[in-house]
């Protein structure tokens, strides 16, 4: 557990970094520090390894000062990761993430498996020939899964992580976080990661800590932040798409249509297309006896003779219930139709996401927003 | 030429007799001044010594402006006014320490300044203390810049040792000087092309070290 | 502002000194030299390194814009130049100095054939280094712009290069200076005269009236090279130095 009571970084010019902060992380809980840049959220990361000497206040980890251990012995046992990576260029893969328990004078045996250990859960296979390489043989997204491994390198139970994937393109970060979600799902650390990113932070966080000039103005879950933003600036800072973020936190259930219609597949066609008619629509549901869903029937290709089965769409992408909303939204450009069918797990129909309904969701939300 | 030859069939022994005193005058004062201009480098990249580093470049390369027949004419009257013998070996040496501390003080001091932050900053993250950082990441870094540095300050040294011949310090520049005072001309090209001759293999020698010193992930990342 | 108080301490030193063992004259049997003769010696100094570097910035600018013409890349004719002028480089000045005499005999024309030949590497170097490590992008504009060749080379590759030029200019400068110094032991005269007069009488207070000016025109020339360095830096060049 992490404890900063009364935190503050005042610089020899009188700049006043960090003012005052008070925060609690739990252990296994994964810490946000989030904030626009010259926030003091960066300053407030490395006084908890002691890399920024504390101007006053108290940094606590599991109950003990951090000013009562040596600087050197505390930070082998926080792991550290920045967004500049700085693998050091002269050393093999293996031997950066060698690095601390090298220093700790781990048994050779011991550090060969770890590396391994660490090479595997970071996805660089195989690790016997990932161990080997220099930095610059990696790719930006491969040399930042060692930083992550290194920073994992002796087990330790706390990680502080600045901007991480901040130098990374879109497609490889998003990639990284899925993966670096994965890995907290596993190792359970303590985790102080900084970002500017506000999806970011509300992807990968438990909690929240929103600073500004050096003040944490809101500590708190993403839903809360996002729903009950404590003053102008949390929300100008979560920013005019708010509600695009705020489909995170959505579930496809919340919105869907509950009990559409549907048409039987073993129906006629001519029956089918009155169907159509009276509901006034180009698109229904195919589902089978038993209310499973099969795929689309379009108007387009309705002919005279024949049963429904023949000429349906077989359907390409579905949700659950439980699917967030915005991953549902990404789902429906790709879906035929451009409207997604929800099922359960035993397949069967329950319900339907309409790009109408959906527009009505953000509509809600633009009109709260503009009230509050 | 002919004559330079069979000058080096009849006395194979002097020849021999100067490059191993050139070599050795060398190897004293590139070594001292390797000890001294890598500790300096280094102690001038310290955190508040700016100032200091600004002065100690400046220094040094005003002393490589100095020529070296001017530099063994003031230090013969400091030697002689310090009751030290004013002639030979201790001037020369003392010349050539001078002359060697700029290449490698102005390469390591570069070099080490110009270790990426980001990896120091990991570095100190992890728990590595100031002299773990020095010895496992600058220094190793900094090698081969600091090896193009000796490189360097070797081959301006066997020319400048060559010089020190006329104040008595002995080596290759003995042939060259005796002949052009006396004509020989045997003399002037042995001692030319044995000189030459050294400073070409000494340059390709540290070439080949300081090659063989770059870690292998810096060779791999200048590939690139 | 620091820079230019040593350099004024020690130009004053080296002066003073040479003044005042001037001012000795008597130094038991041997006498110091007059203040004439260490004018006239500096004189012939300055002309030798005059001469030298002269022939030596025409050829060496000449061929470093030659070498570092595309074809002469393609064609590996500068690789071999430039790989040659290292090696040439590595030549002690003494050993350069001293095969001139059996070539070229005693005299002027050996002191001056050698300062042009060891002047000529730094420029050659830093030439081609200049010119190789301008922007193709540019070129390539002012060709798209309708520039001739020897346009794009005056009008631009030239500005560019001209702070590295005068980089190699003045490292050869000095560097002559105290080559010249030994052109006494092929001939020649100039301030290396006195020094040697000094050093073959065990006199180190000769040695050293000869020294002081020597070393006085040294950092001189290297003063003054530098502030021309300064001065012929296209201005949108240095801004881009200072931010750096």
């Amino acid at each position: 557990m992490i404890r900063l009571e009364e935190v503050t970084k005042v610089y020899p010019d009188g700049t006043e970094a960090v003012r005052g902060v008070t925060l609690q992380v739990a252990k296994g809980e994964f810490c946000v520090l989030l904030g626009p840049s010259g926030c003091g959220k960066t300053t407030t990361l490395k006084m908890i390894n002691r890399l920024i000497p504390l101007s006053s206040g108290r940094i606590t980890v599991d109950g003990v000062d951090i000013y009562k251990v040596d600087p050197n012995d505390l930070r082998r046992g926080i792991g550290y990761a920045i967004q500049e990576i700085g693998l050091f260029p002269h050393m093999t893969v293996g031997e950066n993430i060698a690095t601390v328990p090298r220093l700790l004078r781990w048994p050779k045996e011991r550090i060969r498996r770890r590396v391994e250990e660490l090479l595997e859960l970071v996805g660089l296979v195989p690790p016997e020939e990932f161990s080997k390489k220099y930095p610059a043989e990696l790719s930006g997204g491969q040399r930042q899964r060692v930083g992550v491994a290194r920073a994992l390198g002796a087990d330790p139970p706390i990680l502080l992580m600045d901007e991480p994937f901040g130098a990374i393109d879109p497609i490889t970060r998003e990639r990284l976080q899925d993966e670096f979600l994965r890995i907290q799902a596993e190792i359970k650390k303590t985790i102080v990661f900084v970002t500017h990113d506000i999806n970011e932070a509300v992807k990968l966080g438990d909690r929240i800590a929103l600073m500004r000039e050096g003040r944490l103005v809101q500590y708190a879950t993403p839903a809360e932040l996002l729903a009950h933003p404590k003053d102008g600036f949390v929300r100008d800072f979560v920013g005019a798409d708010r509600t695009l973020k705020a489909l995170r936190l959505l579930r496809v259930r919340e919105v869907m249509e509950e009990k559409p219609p549907t048409v039987e597949a073993s129906k006629p066609l001519a029956e089918a297309r009155e169907r159509l008619e009276r509901l006034g629509v180009n698109f229904l549901p195919v589902v089978d006896r038993e209310g499973r869903f099969l795929g689309w029937l379009n108007r387009t290709n309705l002919r005279p003779e024949g049963r429904v089965a023949e000429v349906m769409t077989p359907y390409s992408v579905l949700a659950t219930p439980d699917t967030p909303l915005n991953e549902a939204l990404s789902l429906m450009f790709e879906s035929a139709v451009g409207n997604l069918a929800v099922v359960d797990g035993e397949g069967r129909l329950r319900g339907l996401l309409t790009f109408r309904r959906l527009h009505e969701v953000l509509r809600e939300s633009y009109r709260e927003e503009g009230q509050g | 030429m002919a004559e330079a030859w069979q000058f080096l069939l009849r006395r194979p022994d002097l020849l021999s007799g100067w490059t191993l005193q050139h070599l050795y005058i060398i190897l004293v004062a590139n070594g001292i001044s390797l000890i001294i201009a890598v500790a300096l480098g280094i102690w001038i990249t310290g955190r508040g010594r700016e100032k200091i580093a600004d002065v100690v470049l400046y220094l040094s390369d005003i002393i490589m402006t100095i020529p070296s027949l001017a530099m063994f004419g003031f230090l013969m009257p400091l030697f002689a006014a310090l009751g030290l013998k004013s002639y030979g070996f201790g001037v020369a040496v003392t010349a050539l320490v001078l002359y060697g501390l700029l290449p490698v003080i102005r390469n390591t001091y570069t070099a080490i300044k110009e270790v990426d932050p980001a990896v120091v900053e990991a570095g100190r993250g992890m728990g590595m203390s100031e002299l773990q950082i020095l010895t496992r990441i600058k220094l190793p870094l900094a090698t081969p810049v600091i090896m193009a540095g000796l490189r360097n300050a070797v081959v301006i040294n066997i020319g400048i040792a060559a010089i020190a011949a006329m104040i008595g310090a002995g080596g290759l520049g003995v042939p060259i000087f005796r002949g052009l005072r006396n004509l020989r001309m045997d003399l002037i090209i042995t001692g030319a092309v044995a000189l030459t001759l050294l400073a070409w293999a000494a340059d390709g020698l540290l070439g080949l070290l300081e090659r063989w010193l770059t870690p292998e992930g810096l060779k791999r990342a200048r590939k690139r | 502002m620091r820079r230019r108080i040593v350099f004024l301490v020690l130009l004053g030193t080296f002066i003073g000194l040479a003044i005042w063992i001037t001012g000795i004259g008597k130094l038991g049997i041997y006498s110091t030299f007059t203040g004439q003769d260490l004018l006239r010696e500096t004189g012939v100094h300055l002309k030798y390194v005059g001469l030298g570097e002269l022939i030596a910035i025409v050829v060496g600018v000449s061929l470093g814009v030659v070498v570092s013409r595309p074809w002469a890349q393609r064609t590996r004719l500068s690789t071999v130049v430039v790989g040659a002028a290292g090696m040439g480089q590595c030549i002690p000045s003494m050993a350069l100095i001293a095969l001139m005499a059996p070539i070229l005999g005693f005299g002027l024309w050996a002191v001056v054939v050698a300062l042009f030949v060891y002047g000529l590497l730094p420029i050659l170097r830093n030439t081609y280094a200049g010119f190789r490590s301008i922007d193709p992008a540019i070129i390539e504009a002012a060709q798209g712009m309708g520039m001739s060749r020897g346009q794009i080379v005056r009008r631009i590759e030239l500005p560019l290069a001209r702070p590295v030029i005068m980089a190699g200019i003045r490292t050869s400068t000095v560097v002559n200076v105290g080559t010249a110094a030994l052109a006494v032991l092929v001939g020649g005269a100039g301030l290396g005269r006195i020094i040697l007069t000094g050093v073959l009488s065990r006199q180190p207070l000769i040695t050293l009236q000869g020294a002081a000016p020597t070393a006085a025109l040294a950092i001189v020339l290297d003063f003054l090279l530098d502030a021309l360095e300064d001065r012929l830096t296209p201005k949108g060049l240095k801004v881009k130095k200072s931010q750096a």
